[in-house]
């Protein structure tokens, strides 16, 4: 084994990490302002991967212009159900208990999927990579699939997009004050409500990106919503629920992680974001970027 | 008064039920073979489900339009087990009791076929399986009431074994889910290998999740492992996933994943499919050179527009064999066809073959070939310098079906 070849399962880990990054980020921001745990939000990125395959059956095949329409349409499409889910669903339970609204987002999470079963159907869905990513670079003289660069582009780019707008925008403060202090925010005019559904909304468009994303990447089908979101849990609970940030470090460490492990211990992979969960659990139950709750 | 419109309504429900059983149950079972199916509809069985009805349908027609089977025409009743081993055999009696079926057809799934066959075998229906593979149909589950014209799980596993154990290779690796059958597959995989060729070199397996698609976290892992053949027990849409994924890798440049290449996976894999990958298959249509063969696919690609897949051949090959062992018998009694099946030899697609009267199973082994491109088939590749690695070779021997088929009773 040589060092180029760790450093290839490096980048290889960190791709997949950016992958389920960008599902996270979606599931950390909004239960950073809404206070709402959305299990549904799996099935939201299902969704968005199988709206993805129907697209691409009418879009030209391996063209990059369509994949970036998907990019363009699907996450809009998903934002407008998530602004029906939000605005007869999600907005009754924002300040009710977090039993009531687990009952809720779990119901959805049936709901969306026998859905999803009923439009689709139960067979496997790929969406053809374009062209452009199709083929492999060389990495460190060895085959680096070209998609796998495309991922590790837009990973950090949706990260720094985030960071702008929470951090260096208008309507970030809006966002980080509408999470902190509702009540005055509210006081001062501003509508919190249309906060709130606008940061729904966001976290729907992230998984609409994150279900184009994984479609290209391999097959879809019905349990992907239920695996991921697992995984998603995984990643903020070691990130720390509500910080963007600990969402890129908790989906960072899983993707590698999963990568270096296996080749001492094939069998642990599978269970290695469970084990990291547990461990920060343990040492620092708010997550490494969070805070404990007041 | 009020009560009237119940009472109508009820003589109206009667009257439709009657009307709905009757014609079915007497008129057509005093004339026609009705053969019940004991279909796999839903999910990953649609498209096994798709080629084999066209199978079936296409004898059936062919055969009536010839005059039938004893002068008598042939039906197809189908129902849908859905993949599910109580509604298999729920569907199989009442095509048993209900439809008056004289024959049952199998399912796709192994579970299903495993519960059908003790409903065949408690009315002493004869039922064939051409599809579902479990060893267990001839062995621990084996009554007479039964036959399979599909290679068996032993005979893949065995034949492909064998098969690589006369090639150079000698780095083996697997990748598959991690569940038991897929370790009790590697587990027999490498004992069956070891016992063959004693140099072979066993490399670590790749295990990933149960039901995973994304297999990019694992590949760089088997490039480390550095095998020359992947063995694994992924198949259909998991493996064309894999294959497509792993391709930009360049992991094929040194490995072949060996796994069953069956018609339906060549065509979901398309182009993608990298050329001079090691794989088997249960009955290539386009590497059997038989007239019979030849016959069947022109028919076939003249009624539907495209090529059989195994599925669609083995069914057909079933019902060769069952008409061919009705005409032997001169009867449809189930007895009497057990005799005429113990031992028939018959004109399969794939050549003269015969029944092993012990386990009713049929000499079919696996065809072994590499992914190559062919000019006649545009869109997919096709496996070349296809061999078939003979029943006889890799069948439990007598003694052994015997065995298990005491201690299955």
């Amino acid at each position: 084994m040589t060092p180029q070849f760790y450093l290839f399962l490096l980048v290889n880990g960190l791709a997949q990490g950016m992958l389920l990054f960008i599902i996270a980020s979606g599931l950390t921001l909004v239960f950073g302002v809404l206070r709402i745990i959305n299990f549904a939000h799996g099935s939201l990125y299902m969704i968005g991967a199988f709206l993805a395959f129907s697209l691409s059956t009418v879009l030209e095949e391996g063209s990059l212009i369509s994949f970036m329409l998907l990019l363009l349409l699907v996450p809009a499409a998903l934002m407008i159900v998530g602004l029906a889910l939000e605005t007869t669903l999600f907005r009754r339970i924002y300040d009710q208990e977090h039993l009531l609204q687990l009952l809720l987002t779990y119901a959805l999470v049936l709901i969306l999927d026998d859905t999803v079963r009923v439009i689709w159907g139960g067979d496997i869905r790929n969406v053809p990579r374009p062209t452009a990513f199709s083929g492999s670079v060389d990495l460190l003289g060895l085959s680096f699939p070209m998609y796998n660069v495309f991922i590790l582009g837009v990973g950090p780019l949706i990260a720094l997009g985030l960071w702008g707008l929470l951090y260096r925008s208008r309507a970030g403060n809006l966002i980080r004050a509408a999470a902190s202090y509702p009540e005055m925010l509210g006081a001062l005019g501003v509508n919190v409500r249309m906060v709130m559904t606008w940061t729904f909304l966001m976290g729907c468009g992230l998984a609409g990106v994150g279900g184009v994303l994984m479609a290209a990447l391999a097959n879809i089908d019905l349990g992907i919503g239920m695996e991921k979101i697992i995984e998603c849990f995984a990643v903020v609970v070691i990130g720390g629920l509500g910080s963007v940030w600990g969402a890129l470090l908790g989906s960072l460490i899983i993707g590698v992680g999963i990568s270096f492990i296996q080749l001492p211990l094939s069998r642990l992979a599978v269970v290695f974001p469970y084990i990291a969960m547990a461990l920060v659990l343990i040492w620092r139950p708010w997550g490494l970027f969070g805070r404990p709750e007041r | 008064m009020r009560r009237l419109p119940i009472v109508a309504l009820l003589g109206m429900v009667t009257l439709a039920l009657i009307c709905s059983v009757m014609p079915a149950e007497k008129a057509s079972a005093e004339k026609t073979i009705r053969i019940g199916w004991t279909a796999d509809m839903p999910g990953i069985g649609a498209t096994f489900y798709k080629s084999q009805k066209q199978a079936l349908e296409l004898f059936i027609e062919e055969t009536n339009a010839a005059g039938g089977v004893l002068g008598r025409k042939l039906e197809l009743v189908i129902r849908d087990s859905k993949l599910k081993p109580d509604v298999g055999a729920t569907v199989a009696r009442e095509l048993i009791l209900q439809q008056k079926c004289d024959f049952l057809v199998g399912p796709t799934s192994s579970g299903v076929a495993l519960a059908v066959t003790k409903v065949a075998k408690e009315f002493k229906k004869i039922v064939f399986f051409h599809t579902s593979n479990t060893e267990k149909l001839t062995t621990t589950d084996f009554h007479p009431y039964m036959f399979q014209v599909v290679p068996n799980t032993g005979i893949e596993g065995r034949g492909i074994t064998l098969f690589l154990s006369k090639k150079p290779y000698t780095r083996y690796s697997f990748i598959g889910p991690d569940y038991a059958y897929a370790h009790s597959q590697w587990d027999s995989f490498k004992a069956n290998l070891k016992k063959l060729k004693p140099d072979a070199k066993i490399l670590d397996a790749v295990w990933t999740k149960l039901g995973e698609t994304n297999f990019a976290p694992y590949i760089p892992t088997l490039m480390a492992r550095n095998p020359e053949i992947i063995y694994t027990n992924l198949w259909g849409g998991g493996l064309s996933s894999f294959i497509k994924q792993a391709k930009p890798y360049g992991l094929f440049k040194k490995a072949s994943i060996t796994s069953l290449y069956d018609l339906d996976l060549l065509r979901a894999a398309g182009l993608d499919m990298p050329e001079g990958l090691l794989g088997y298959c249960r009955c290539p249509f386009y590497a059997i050179d038989t007239p019979e063969m030849k016959a069947f696919v022109k028919k076939f690609y003249d009624k539907y527009k495209e090529w059989p897949s195994d599925w669609a051949c083995m069914a057909y090959d079933g019902m060769l064999a069952l008409t061919e062992a009705i005409k032997k018998a001169n009867s449809i009694d189930s007895d009497e066809v057990v005799k005429a099946i113990e031992g028939l030899e018959w004109n399969s697609l794939r050549g003269r073959r015969y029944i092993r009267p012990e386990d009713h199973m049929a000499n079919v082994g696996i065809y072994v070939g590499y992914t190559g491109k062919d000019p006649r088939y545009k869109k997919f590749l096709i496996l070349k310098d296809v061999v078939e690695v003979p029943a006889e070779k890799v069948w439990l021997p007598v003694e052994e079906v015997k065995k298990l088929q005491a201690a299955g009773k």
